[in-house]
Order: structure tokens, then C-alpha cells, then sequence
């Protein structure tokens, strides 16, 4: 053990100071798509680096949390934080993992931990562009894998890139998000149903199954189920709750644009 | 027979890593590791394939592919330094059942016009056939994203050690 570290680890840390950021670091990683375990794992490496021990509920809309001194039971704080809107970014959770585990090891102090929480929570995504690019060929070959044509797959890269690039625009207007998913996925569909009706490709179902697959709220529903698994019960249940009504836009988008080219084309 | 037969394997391997890797940009994953993304769903997806194509149902060879992706990515993980979910979550979205999905939905549909209920009288066995097919494979997915935290004791993924002994600090 260093010199460094000792004094690093008998820094006081005020429980409110911890709880603030705590919870920054909690409602940011729930937005990003962390599944209930994780958080509480690093939360509590974090909790322990200063003799602190952490308490949360976890709901997919918000966290509670309970920060109690291991050594005086009366400088406790609880506070509640709502989370930021839903978007799924998995660099955030390596960063953060790894923010947790460099603390642990006494590598930073509380204000290094405080400004590097603000940097990764800074972090960009992919451009919108290049996410609409890597939907439409991931879409085009998921059409293949499922037997279509080569025709198939050209029309399913298609709309899965449209409908991207739409549900892009219609998310920086501000409107409700529900609202462009179902927008989104009766574009999609608009252009792979085309396919159905005027016969190019020799599979046009398996176009119009997986052109709209970028939509489905994939991490959402599984983390639903490890939430489930491990017994946080709340959230999962919140989770499963914004997976379907995600995938029941979809299909609102989907019959929608099945009843106006002609249910029985399908 | 056999050389078509290989071929066919890498051609579901070369479409997988592509859907791997192009998810890993959807999800936002970092840029390090989209390869990683896209050879583990790859794995998964041309493993489920020649299971497939030698004879096991479809429920149990995801059942194998995914377990068996969750297993490598925890290797994976200690080898590049990143949780393993950073990297799985894009590489199962390689077996997501898209197509089971879609029959449900124009089934529903299809459910509400009675003309075509008395043309086909089996549509509510179709429906829940594939309502099914889709929510276990779902459930296989999700066991195989959890594996770690259903095998093996340690609380995080960076104390499992396959047995081998700790490095002391």
C-alpha cells in the first residue's frame, strides 16, 4: 500500500455529496441501457471506496437511493432522481464500469470521479447517418439469413434506411416518441410492402419482417428478463412495459400501411 | 455436397458478423470492440445453423449457440476489457426472431377480418405458434446475455476465472 493511497481512501466524502452523484451515475446508466445488477454493482464498489453504504430502488423512470455512513448512522441522506429520456448507448456502461473500478483501486479522488462522470456523460453517439447506414445493411442481411432474394434484401436495406432516417427527424421535432416509431415503421413497411404488391424479389415476406427489426426495442426486452432473472422485479416490469408498447407502435405502423396496400396482398 | 455445405456455413457467418457489427453501431457500443460484436454473433448464428442443418430442433440449438456465446464473451470480456454485455447484447440481436414476430403481428391482423378467419380456420393455432416460437427464444437470448450471473457465484463478471487462480494485487 502507497502513501497515495491511504490518504486517498480516508478522504471524507458528505453523504448528500455522494448521493448527487451517485444518482447522476445510476439515472444515466438506466437510460443507457444498463440492467438493474450492474448499476448496483458499481454503485456499491463506489459506496464502499469511501466507507458509505448504498441503498436504491431502481424503476426503468427513475432511482431511489439511501446513502448511510458505515460509521455514523445518522449522516444518511435519501434522495430521488428521475432518468434522463431513453436511448441506448453501451459506451457509457464500459466507461462507467471502468470510472467504478479505477475509484476502487483509490486511482481518483471524489472530484476526479465527479469530473469524469460529467465527460462520460458528454459522450456522442454515432452520427445519425452512419446509424442509418449500419441499419439498413444489418437489415439487408438479417433478409438474407431468413431466405430472401437479393432483391429482398436491396428493398428491406431500403426502408430500414428511410424509416431511420425519419424516425431521426421526427425525434429532433420534439414530438411524442411513441409517435415515431409509429411513423418510422409504416414508412419502412410503405417500401418493403412494394415489394410484396409488385412482386420484385421471390421472398417478399422476409423483406417486410426484418426491414422493420432496427425498431425493436431489443435491449429494453432483454434486460426485462435478466431484471426478472435476478429478482429486481419493479423494473423489469417497467422494461417490459416500454418494450411492448414500442413493439405495439410498430405494429400500428406496420397495419396501417398492410391495410392500405391491401391486407390481401399479404 | 460438402464443399456447398461449407460454403453455405460461411456465407450465414459473413451476413451474422455484418448484422454484429452494424448493431454494435445501433447500440452505440465503442468503436474497439464492433469487431468483436460481429465475430460473436457470427459464432452464434452460423453455430445455430449447422446445428440446425444437422438435425436438432430449432429451440435447442439457440439453446447451445447462446450459451455458448455468453460463455466466450465472458473470456472475451477479460481479454479486451469490457463488460461482456457491451459486446453480446449486439451479437444475440443476430438470432432475434424477427420473422416469428412478424407472423404473430399480420396474424393479429389477419384475426380481425372474417372473411379470412372462414378461409383459414387454423389461423389462432398459427398465432400461438408463433407467439410462442417468439417469447422462448426470447427467453433463450436473455438466459444466454445472464449466463454469468446464473453459473457462476461471483457477483462481477471480472472475478470469474475459469478455475484459474486470482492474480494477487
Amino acid at each position: 500500500m502507497t502513501d497515495t493511497l491511504s490518504s486517498s481512501t480516508n478522504e471524507y466524502v458528505h453523504a448528500t455529496e455522494f448521493a448527487d452523484l451517485a444518482l447522476d451515475i445510476a439515472t444515466t446508466m438506466l437510460a443507457s441501457g444498463a440492467h438493474c445488477g450492474r448499476i448496483i454493482r458499481n454503485l456499491d464498489r463506489l459506496a464502499k471506496r469511501w466507507e458509505l453504504s448504498v441503498q436504491m430502488q431502481l424503476t426503468f423512470i427513475g432511482v431511489v437511493m439511501t446513502v448511510t455512513s458505515e460509521h455514523d448512522l445518522f449522516h444518511t441522506v435519501t434522495r430521488y432522481r428521475s432518468t434522463p429520456p431513453h436511448s441506448v448507448h453501451l459506451e457509457l456502461l464500459t466507461e462507467f464500469s471502468r470510472l467504478t473500478w479505477k475509484a476502487t483501486d483509490g486511482d481518483l479522488n471524489f472530484q476526479q470521479v465527479q469530473e469524469e462522470t460529467e465527460r462520460i456523460k458528454r459522450i456522442k453517439h454515432y452520427n445519425s447517418w452512419s446509424v442509418a447506414l449500419a441499419v439498413g445493411l444489418s437489415c439487408a442481411c438479417l433478409c438474407l439469413l431468413a431466405g430472401g432474394s437479393f432483391i429482398d434484401g436491396m428493398v428491406a436495406c431500403v426502408g430500414a434506411f428511410i424509416g431511420s432516417i425519419v424516425r431521426v427527424f421526427i425525434l429532433h421535432q420534439k414530438f411524442n416518441p411513441m409517435i415515431a416509431f409509429v411513423i418510422a415503421s409504416f414508412v419502412t413497411t410503405m417500401v418493403s410492402g412494394a415489394n410484396m404488391v409488385f412482386h420484385w424479389g421471390t421472398a417478399p415476406e422476409t423483406a417486410l419482417a426484418t426491414a422493420v427489426l432496427y425498431l425493436v426495442p431489443g435491449v429494453p426486452l432483454i434486460n426485462s428478463l435478466i431484471d426478472l432473472i435476478e429478482g429486481h422485479l419493479s423494473s423489469a416490469w417497467n422494461r417490459a412495459l416500454f418494450g411492448a408498447s414500442i413493439l405495439l407502435c410498430m405494429a400500428v405502423g406496420m397495419t396501417l400501411s398492410i391495410a392500405l396496400l391491401g391486407i390481401n396482398n399479404f | 455436397m460438402i464443399a456447398n455445405f461449407i460454403f453455405r456455413v460461411l456465407l450465414d457467418f459473413g451476413l451474422a458478423f455484418v448484422v454484429g457489427f452494424c448493431w454494435g453501431i445501433l447500440f452505440g457500443s465503442p468503436k474497439r470492440i464492433l469487431w468483436i460484436a460481429g465475430l460473436l454473433g457470427a459464432a452464434g448464428h452460423s453455430l445455430r445453423f449447422v446445428l440446425q442443418q444437422t438435425g436438432t430442433e430449432l429451440l435447442a440449438a439457440t439453446m447451445i449457440s447462446s450459451v455458448t456465446i455468453g460463455l466466450i464473451g465472458i473470456y472475451c470480456a477479460h481479454k479486451v476489457h469490457h463488460p461482456p454485455v457491451v459486446f453480446t447484447m449486439p451479437a444475440f440481436i443476430t438470432m432475434i426472431p424477427g420473422l416469428y414476430a412478424y407472423r404473430t403481428m399480420l396474424g393479429c391482423i389477419k384475426l380481425t377480418d372474417p372473411a379470412i378467419i372462414r378461409k383459414t380456420p387454423d389461423i389462432m393455432t398459427q398465432i400461438g405458434h408463433n407467439l410462442m416460437l417468439t417469447l422462448s427464444l426470447l427467453a433463450i437470448l436473455a438466459i444466454g446475455i445472464s449466463i454469468a450471473a446464473l453459473l457462476f457465484r461471483s457477483q462481477s463478471v471480472k472475478d470469474i476465472n475459469f478455475g484459474k487462480r486470482q492474480k494477487k494485487n
